[in-house]
């Protein structure tokens, strides 16, 4: 059986910066990493792996972000395939979906493809349904209690309103949420280990046949804007060890601010 | 003809876009707006949707609609989307119109944003502007859409229901085939609804990680009922712990009280896009650096356990209330 992981180079949002001058999103100077619910795809690929079976890593990325990938090839990778988006121009979860499908086409005869629920960053929701809809394969997503026996897979999707049990034949797209279980930590040994595992670079046009230019047109979405969020808040900070005081004081604060009434 | 489509599984959020499609319908030229209800159950109430600002219900009365799987609700809203041929596409964004949006928009090869939370129509450019929060609420980017239709998945709680009293819509039966699902829904277990509306609520408590037992919820609870509030959760708090049925945050609830008084919340921006609309936040946290700080009106730098308990004392003391 051949799983492949999904998995994304993405920017840590939690160091994403607003000027409050100009509204720009400082975007070029956040850190980018694999992303933290790449490392739950990466659990779930590799436990749900059957034995004399293989997990395969695929990613859109920048070739020279490989790596940024050493952790997650530890995780229990047999490989890595980068498709290089070093001059690839075309974005948005549409085109990403199309990568991926002609990616895993060309990998050829793979049973499972693990996603996470949305990305960190672009947190579309779009790339896993469209990836689906593409290899015309059935979706599975926001999966808890994965299980599979043979060839078909059950699992409860955590949706809004409660859990949906389901079981549904490979092959098939799986996608996993935060909760879904709790990724491993790789070991000093799995770390050494993944320094021989093979890493594969494809590009997108010469490797897969797609154009960039085609896949933008089709998608029909462009960007014309963009600003950061800017909340002015007081942000001011009570401290010190009366607790009877530090109340009192937040309280004058909110009569203050007339939101309760004494 | 423009025509403007609005699609939830929840009916709930289907008012709240029916609301906003029939506000600006006349202003952005759609020439009408309609609503999809799916199943054989929603079929026979659709004249329901007129007073919610429908003018027409497109109706697939199939039996097999009426337990929700994303494989045949695609196929059903795929097809009406293709025989009505609307030019915009409101999707609720719920974890289920996000898995039928992005399936959809695939399907028909049709623009598709998430995260929308303002919307127009150019007839003369036959294009959609769509506002959309980005970076998980960090940013907005505004999009041009010029493959239609443009398929916008609006968040739950960015628009509000209203009542259109003495508005009728026609309801039209449209033919789709749905074919097997290959998925198969075995069972489904609803969360027990609570009755709260923590969308009324003038102030509310909002319970984090730093919240240690379930038990201790009670003095949230204490705190809350002084104020006229409910207490309301972080995502790990229901998802993982699974003691609130709902939490605030870009995939959970979204609202904006007069006051928000979070205990033991770390701050990250998925979870302060469902409080920041607040009037005034108060951050109760331990952590001197925790990221909420920098997103309060007024940051209480103390153990929970201590704090809270000496803050319900001085409420009562002092006599404050919240009307």
């Amino acid at each position: 059986m051949k799983i492949v992981a999904c998995i994304k180079y993405s920017l840590t949002l939690s160091e994403l910066k607003v000027d409050p001058a100009t509204r720009e999103l400082r975007l070029a100077t956040t850190p980018q990493r694999v992303g933290t619910i790449d490392r739950n795809v990466l659990e779930a690929a590799v436990v749900l792996k059957p034995e004399g079976s293989t997990v395969h890593g695929l990613t859109l990325a920048p070739a020279g972000a490989r790596e940024a990938f050493r952790e997650a090839i530890a995780m229990g990778l047999d490989d890595l395939t980068i498709v290089d988006s070093t001059n690839w121009a075309a974005g948005g979860p549409m085109a990403t979906a199309a990568v991926l499908a002609a990616a895993i086409q060309k990998m050829g005869d793979v049973d499972l493809v693990v996603c996470g629920e949305a990305s960190d960053d672009g947190v579309t929701y779009q790339v896993p349904p469209r990836l689906a809809e593409r290899l015309g394969w059935p979706l599975l997503a926001y999966a808890r209690n994965i299980a599979l026996a043979g060839a078909t897979l059950t699992a409860d999707r955590d949706l809004d309103i409660g859990m949906q049990s389901v079981a549904c034949d490979l092959p098939l797209v799986l996608t996993v949420t935060q909760e879904t279980n709790t990724p491993r930590r790789p070991t000093l040994m799995d770390a050494v280990k993944a320094k021989k595992k093979p890493v594969v670079v494809w590009q997108p046009e010469a490797d897969l046949g797609l154009s960039a230019e085609a896949l933008q047109a089709a998608g029909g979405v462009t960007r014309i804007a963009q600003e950061g969020i800017v909340i002015a808040r007081k942000e001011q900070l009570f401290q010190g060890d009366d607790m009877k005081a530090l109340a009192n004081q937040l309280l004058d604060a909110l009569l203050a601010e007339h939101v309760v009434a004494e | 003809m423009a025509k403007l489509l609005v699609y939830s599984e929840e009916a709930g959020v289907a008012r709240e876009l029916l609301a906003k499609a029939r506000q600006v319908a006349g202003t952005q030229g759609f020439t009408e707006v309609g609503v999809v209800a799916l199943g054989a159950a929603a079929a026979a109430t659709a004249a329901i949707w007129g007073e919610w600002g429908a003018d027409v219900v497109y109706t697939v009365a199939e039996p097999a609609l009426d337990v929700y799987n994303p494989e045949t609700y695609t196929a059903a809203l795929a097809g009406v989307i293709e025989q009505v041929q609307p030019v915009v596409v409101l999707v609720g964004a719920t974890k289920r119109g996000l898995e039928v949006n992005g399936r959809v928009a695939e399907r028909l090869g049709a623009g598709a944003v998430s995260w929308c939370d303002d919307f127009s129509y150019d007839a003369a450019s036959q294009s959609v502007t769509a506002k959309c929060l980005v970076y998980t609420g960090i940013g907005n980017n505004t999009y041009r859409i010029n493959v239609l239709p443009a398929l916008a998945a609006v968040p739950p709680g960015v628009f509000h229901e209203q009542a259109f009293a003495g508005h009728s819509a026609a309801v039209i039966a449209v033919p789709v085939a749905i074919p097997a699902a290959r998925m198969r829904v075995l069972a489904n277990s609803v969360k027990a609804d609570t009755g709260r509306r923590l969308q009324d609520a003038p102030v509310i408590v909002d319970v984090g990680q730093g919240m240690r037992n379930r038990e201790d919820l009670a003095m949230a609870e204490e705190l809350a009922g002084l104020l006229n509030g409910q207490v309301a959760c972080s995502r790990p708090i229901s998802s993982e712990r699974d003691w609130f049925p709902e939490w605030l945050g870009l995939s959970g609830l979204k609202l904006s009280p007069d006051l928000c008084i979070t205990l033991g919340v770390s701050g990250s921006i998925q979870h302060t896009i469902g409080i920041r609309e607040s009037k005034l936040i108060v951050a109760v946290n331990s952590d001197e650096n925790a990221g909420i700080f920098a997103q309060a009106d007024y940051g209480i730098h103390a153990d929970l356990y201590q704090f809270v308990p000496a803050l319900i004392e001085a409420i009562k003391t002092r006599s404050v209330t919240k009307k």
